[in-house]
């Protein structure tokens, strides 16, 4: 009995194969490395850029999503509170302009997140409030609410990871991230 | 003056089970027991993983003063070593190498020069020792007739935060000895075995446009979609015949604790409070224990599912953002100190319903994510102290605490 249950320990974790490229990777613990047949690559297709093609229309000043997304404002949260103080209101209400502006035809997703006391659901779940306040924020200052979701992190996405109060404070935030 | 004593005798036996009650120290009065390798098969490297483990396991089951001095002797013997001769019990033991990599142990518990009990054991690899180490503890203390440490025998779900939005999800041992990354790349947490048997759990994959709870098969190394929300998707507790889901949702923002049957693949929603509803357990088949915001901090509050009646749990704490529950019995993790500008201690406490007693379990750094073990034996948690991740488990009756840390990466959740 004892020896079936070790082995039946060690078969499930042997038999867990892989899956599709944009799942996350199963290890398997079958591993046998086999050496690599050389093989001869094909030849690699070129492509020619005629002269007219290649002139980019130097008047537009259409930004690129990474652009926005990297002037878009990050709006910080007191220790253990997800309202929004006046300042953080003005950040998001610049926000809510370029959502009307440059970002018009993008959808945005808030990335709620908090300091590193505590990786529980009640941690997560003050993220989600957080991204929660900024959504109806903004859906005050007249955004759609369909173009808006939102996600928690918890305490598992810091941009700082140092033991000071600046750094938790820092991560006690707001991410906008746009979406196509 | 006697009907005060018997009324003192009284209330101190009625008391007397009461795991929220401390046991004093009793360490000078538990019986020796030192350990004597008799192998042949191994180099010293592999001896002494396997005598480090086994000793780690013999002191978790709180039943011995176990001597912690490695000496080796002939399995054969007559007789103990000289060293141990005073001992009131030598475990020998001998590990001979098998076929295929194959490990055996054959083992012998002595007690005034006689053998009292004895048993062998093999694996197909010699890598999963640990496993025969903690199946010896279990033997021992089945053999010394104390209550069952079945919980020894399981394993250990836990996801480790590698880089901000990336984790990896692992199958370890009770004492992370053996580790076994399962699902790498990607941001995937809160995994929590689906079934008693641990050949199935879900996760929570944040990798997609909304959170999504997912199911793998290990056997059939299937991986399922179940449900998505959007802002927050926890399997929070799986009920004892696996057909019944605790989830924490966020519909619109708001997050709240559901239940789903597995058979229908429906979903109920069970709390309605417009702040944060999170962390259910099952208290028994019809009782759930929750974190709610509720009084304007978090605490444990209790609801019959299929009524409304929802109660307060916990009176002790002002944050209070975690807990588990068995029977009569809630650990919950209590915030002690309340600064944003330094270090917080976190502790877990345990209260019985029956009682006002309230156990403090942990001393120092922050300690989190309390889980019971089926049996109610032991609770297994998470313990950050100093940049130090580890697992730890509490026996309850024993009062006594044991922490297993994690060379690398930071623990974020885990079942057992």
């Amino acid at each position: 009995m004892r020896s079936l249950v070790l082995l039946s320990v060690a078969t499930a974790l042997l038999v867990f194969s892989g899956c599709s490229s944009k799942e996350p990777v199963v290890d398997t613990n079958a591993q046998e490395v086999q050496a690599p047949v050389v093989q001869e690559v094909e030849v690699v297709e070129t492509e020619v850029v005629s002269v007219d093609d290649s002139m980019v229309d130097a008047q537009s000043n259409a930004m690129s999503m990474s652009d926005i997304e990297n002037q878009l404002p990050a709006i910080y949260f007191a220790f253990d509170k997800f309202d929004v103080d006046a300042k953080m209101q003005e950040k998001i209400s610049a926000a809510a302009a370029m959502g009307k502006g440059e970002a018009s035809s993008y959808s945005v997703k808030l990335e709620g997140n908090c300091d590193e006391w505590g990786s529980d659901e009640y941690n997560f779940a003050l993220g989600l409030k957080r991204a929660d306040a900024v959504k109806k924020a903004l859906v005050a200052e007249g955004i759609d609410a369909s173009r808006v979701s939102m996600v928690s992190y918890g305490e598992s996405n810091p941009v700082c990871s140092d033991k000071t109060q600046e750094c938790w404070s820092k991560n006690r935030r707001v991410n906008f991230k746009l979406l196509p | 003056m006697k009907i005060i004593f018997s009324l003192f005798m009284l209330i101190s036996l009625s008391f007397a089970s009461d795991a929220t009650i401390e046991v004093i120290k009793k360490v000078d009065s538990l019986p020796s027991l030192a350990v004597e390798d008799a192998s042949v098969s191994y180099n010293d490297t592999y001896k002494m993983q396997f005598f480090k483990s086994l000793i780690a396991d013999l002191n978790v089951i709180s039943l011995f003063n176990v001597d912690r001095h490695y000496r080796t002797a002939s399995y054969d013997d007559s007789s103990v070593v000289v060293e141990n001769k005073d001992m009131n019990y030598v475990l020998r033991y001998s590990m001979i190498k098998g076929d295929n990599g194959a490990l055996s142990v054959v083992l012998k518990l002595i007690n005034a020069d006689k053998e009292v009990f004895s048993k062998s054991y093999k694996v197909s690899n010699d890598k999963l020792f640990m496993f025969v180490s903690h199946a010896i503890a279990y033997d021992v203390n089945e053999f010394m007739g104390e209550p069952s440490v079945e919980w020894m025998k399981r394993k250990v779900i836990f996801s480790r935060i590698v880089a901000p939005q990336k984790s990896e999800i692992v199958i370890a041992d009770y004492t992370l000895a053996y580790q076994h990354v399962i699902i790498s790349g990607g941001f995937n947490v809160f995994p929590k075995w689906a079934n008693r048997a641990q050949n199935s759990f879900y996760y929570t994959s944040l990798d997609g446009l909304t959170p999504t709870l997912k199911h793998v098969d290990v056997a059939k190394s299937k991986v399922t979609s179940v449900l998505s929300s959007d802002g927050m998707m926890i399997c929070s507790d799986v009920s004892d015949d696996g057909k019944t889901l605790l989830l924490t949702m966020a519909k619109d923002g708001q997050p709240d604790i559901y239940t789903y049957n597995t058979t229908t693949q429906k979903y109920k929603r069970e709390t309605f409070y417009g702040g944060i509803d999170v962390n259910a357990q099952f208290m028994n088949r019809d009782t759930i224990v929750f974190i709610s915001s509720r009084l304007g901090y978090p605490n444990v509050f209790s609801k019959k599912l299929n009524t409304n009646q929802i109660e307060q749990r916990v009176y002790y704490g002002r944050s209070n953002s975690a807990c588990s529950a068995h029977g009569e019995y809630i650990v919950y993790k209590s915030r002690e100190t309340s600064n944003a500008f330094s270090d917080n201690t976190f502790n877990l406490h345990l209260i019985s319903t029956k009682t006002d007693f309230i156990r403090r379990l942990t001393a120092v750094g922050v300690n989190e994510f309390p889980r019971f073990s089926r049996d109610g034996d032991a609770i297994i948690f998470i313990k950050n102290y100093k940049s130090q991740s580890s697992i730890g488990i509490i026996r309850l009756n024993h009062n006594k605490n044991y922490l297993f840390p994690l060379k690398y990466g930071k623990l974020q959740s885990m079942d057992w």
